[in-house]
């Protein structure tokens, strides 16, 4: 076991044991940092693959976005400090069953598609992961580009925004 | 148009207005003379007080210790949290004509919040602010003063 | 002749000719976390001095001046005086991310100091997407914030830490569109890359009128983000005693304390680094003799220099301006700032499609 594989392991206990504690904290602000640290974790994981790009991009979304997001609404809704109820029996179970058949499914698709496996000759194959490359092919119309998708999800965010600005919009005493 | 031609012209005038507060507080940081600072127990001897400072209330004398104060208890009267104390005595002029004249000036230090409204309210000037600040002591008895010094009469013609 | 790149390099040649890579790896890390540690210390000391002096001398005061020679050692006194304070813990605070969240905002400033070049080839990782990596680190400090805010249990302290959430939020907008805008015109995110484009002149100059509209942008949106008055919202002593630190006292204050310094610190070293060439000395086109001659002046001096230049100009601001409000810190940045900036971004864009720069 080299170094590699001793951040690798440390990596993915910390994921596992935050996002455990996530699901099983009572305080609904602890649970949040718990899936804060877990997403975080992530971003480690893939600084640890040398995907810098998704990594930052992993912070930014989630941890910088949504994660503040998730705070903020418990800040505005949620009593200060407060236990949640615990949960049902039944539910505890069945989402505890959900997990491990979602655990088993993916051994499963794993061990069936050797192809996902990785080879050893994997390790030279090393993708130009700079960050012009990944504009460019983002932007690009040839075969791989994903142009298309990215002109999509523009039109979605843009559609979005103006739904925000017209919910929020206050109309002027007079014009009804 | 009307509407960018006001924006822009706030952001101007939003960006003057700052920068001109940037301009004096540059102008004092970049000249050292401008400091008001007195290093106070190091300069006792050269320390210059503002004109309009009140440390403490006193009575002026004259050379012949002879004070304006009539007694009349106006000051007394003025001050709001009942720090001036004035006992007064009857005095009989060499004509025999009677008058009331001041015999102690009690004056609580302790009490006093300098508020100069005693000195406003005085007739005859006869006290005023002094500019003396060091005031702590031991014992708090020795911050109520007697203001009148011991023999002093009022001065002739001061009614 | 001696450089903190030589002195680095050679320091890296014994130790992996001494020891295996990966005790030599594990040695390295060792040393650029204890240099990152003294940084910080020696960062919190000549910045609070600094402030207190140049707050002083811009109220027309004298400032600190008793303790050592001019004030000097007055932070050292007060560090010394934080130490010694008991560290207290509220009741009815949640005491482990209470105790967590000072932690939490020094660890992500030190992430942040990690692709600031500090001289010629001093670097603690050139990695590949530089300035994303900043701006995507730094919005974790709000988490940090955040936390303290709703684990002390107190109002004042959840008031300040939605404040600030909502200030950085809305300002890494305008502060990221900048460093877009130079980005456009580096082409690369890496940060050896954006000095070395500015071996010419820096960006400042080069980038006419866009880059400095980008620069007073960046300027304001990153004095928000470290909640610096006049957007210090977040501690508004008139309103809300201390905000989000309301409760902290002690070594824990202490952290928030510094945090705060070092984050002003770094925000002006990238400012540095993307307006004003980093450690790239004044170099002014093909006038060879002019940049020789300020070539001789290292690196890191130069790099120091434009920092705290830029850190007093953040000081100056402090000292100048009044405090906004909440609705006006909003409006200025989402009516003012972002409209700006996005247009400024076109400009640049057109700037450097068409090759207009110098």
């Amino acid at each position: 076991m080299n170094a590699s594989a001793v951040v690798f392991y440390i990596l993915s206990a910390f994921i596992l044991a935050t996002g455990l504690l996530a699901v099983t904290s009572r305080k609904i602000f602890r649970t949040a940092i718990w899936l804060l640290f877990s997403l975080t974790g992530v971003a480690g994981l893939y600084f640890w693959l040398g995907m810098q790009f998704i990594a930052a991009v992993q912070v930014v979304v989630y941890v910088g976005g949504i994660v503040v997001l998730i705070i903020f609404s418990i800040f505005l809704t949620q009593q200060s400090g407060k236990d949640l109820p615990s949960p049902l029996r039944r539910r505890t179970v069945f989402s505890a069953l959900a997990a491990c058949i979602g655990f088993a499914l993916t051994c499963l698709l794993l061990s069936r598609y050797s192809s996902f496996r990785v080879k050893e000759s994997d390790y030279d194959f090393a993708p130009d992961m700079s960050i012009s490359a990944i504009g460019n092919q983002l932007l690009s119309t040839s075969e791989h580009g994903y142009v298309l998708p990215f002109e999509v999800i523009s039109i979605l965010l843009l559609a979005a925004m103006i739904g925000c600005i017209v919910i929020a919009m206050k109309s002027k005493p007079g014009d009804k | 148009m009307a509407f960018l031609r006001t924006y822009l012209s706030d952001i101007y005038h939003g960006a003057r207005s700052l920068l001109k507060g940037m301009k004096l507080t540059g102008y004092y940081f970049t000249h050292r003379k401008e400091i008001i600072t007195q290093q106070y127990p190091d300069n006792k001897a050269e320390m210059k007080l503002p004109e309009r400072f009140r440390g403490e209330v006193v009575m002026l004398h004259d050379e012949n210790n002879e004070h304006a104060c009539t007694g009349c208890t106006a000051c007394e009267l003025a001050c709001p949290n009942g720090t001036i104390k004035i006992i007064t005595k009857i005095e009989t002029s060499p004509d025999g004509k009677k008058k009331k004249a001041l015999d102690t000036f009690i004056y609580h230090l302790e009490l006093c919040t300098m508020c100069n409204l005693c000195i406003q309210a005085c007739p005859t000037d006869a006290i005023k602010m002094a500019q003396n600040f060091e005031h702590s002591v031991y014992d708090r008895s020795q911050l109520t003063k007697n203001l009148n010094k011991p023999g002093s009469k009022i001065r002739e013609g001061v009614e | 002749m001696l450089s903190i790149e030589n002195i680095t390099h050679s320091i890296d040649v014994w130790l992996y000719g001494t020891f295996n890579p990966t005790a030599a790896l594990l040695l390295e890390s060792l040393i650029v976390g204890l240099c990152a540690i003294t940084l910080f210390a020696v960062l919190g000391l000549v910045l609070v001095l600094m402030e207190r002096k140049v707050s002083a001398y811009m109220q027309i005061r004298l400032g600190p001046n008793r303790v050592g020679p001019g004030g000097a050692l007055q932070t050292v006194a007060d560090t010394l005086k934080l130490a010694m304070k008991e560290g207290l813990t509220p009741d009815g605070a949640d005491k482990f991310l209470f105790n967590l969240a000072p932690f939490m905002v020094i660890v992500v400033a030190m992430l942040i100091l990690v692709p600031v070049a500090f001289a010629k080839g001093t670097q603690i990782w050139d990695i590949n997407i530089g300035v994303l990596y900043i701006s995507a680190v730094s919005s974790l400090s709000v988490i940090g914030i955040l936390m303290a805010g709703w684990a002390s249990n107190n109002k004042y302290s959840l008031l300040g830490a939605m404040r600030s959430g909502a200030q950085i939020v809305s300002y890494e907008l305008s502060a990221g569109l900048s460093i877009i805008s130079i980005v456009t015109l580096t082409g690369s995110l890496r940060i050896s890359d954006i000095i070395d484009s500015q071996q010419d002149g820096w960006w400042l100059f080069k980038g006419h009128i866009p880059a400095m509209i980008s620069f007073v942008i960046f300027i304001i949106a990153v004095t928000a983000e470290t909640n610096r008055a006049p957007f210090d919202l977040a501690e508004a002593e008139s309103e809300l005693t201390a905000g989000f630190h309301t409760e902290y006292s002690g070594m824990k204050f202490a952290l928030f304390f510094l945090a705060e310094y070092v984050n002003i610190f770094i925000v002006c070293a990238i400012a540095a680094t993307l307006f004003l060439g980093g450690w790239m000395p004044l170099h002014i086109g093909h006038w060879t003799a002019f940049n020789h001659a300020m070539d001789y002046i290292p690196s890191s001096l130069w790099f120091i220099g434009k920092t705290f230049f830029l850190i007093f100009v953040i000081m100056w601001f402090r000292w100048t301006f009044p405090r906004l409000r909440i609705d006006q810190l909003l409006s200025l940045e989402w009516k003012y700032l972002l409209p700006l900036s996005l247009f400024n971004l076109l400009l640049m864009t057109l700037i450097s499609i068409k090759g207009w720069h110098f």
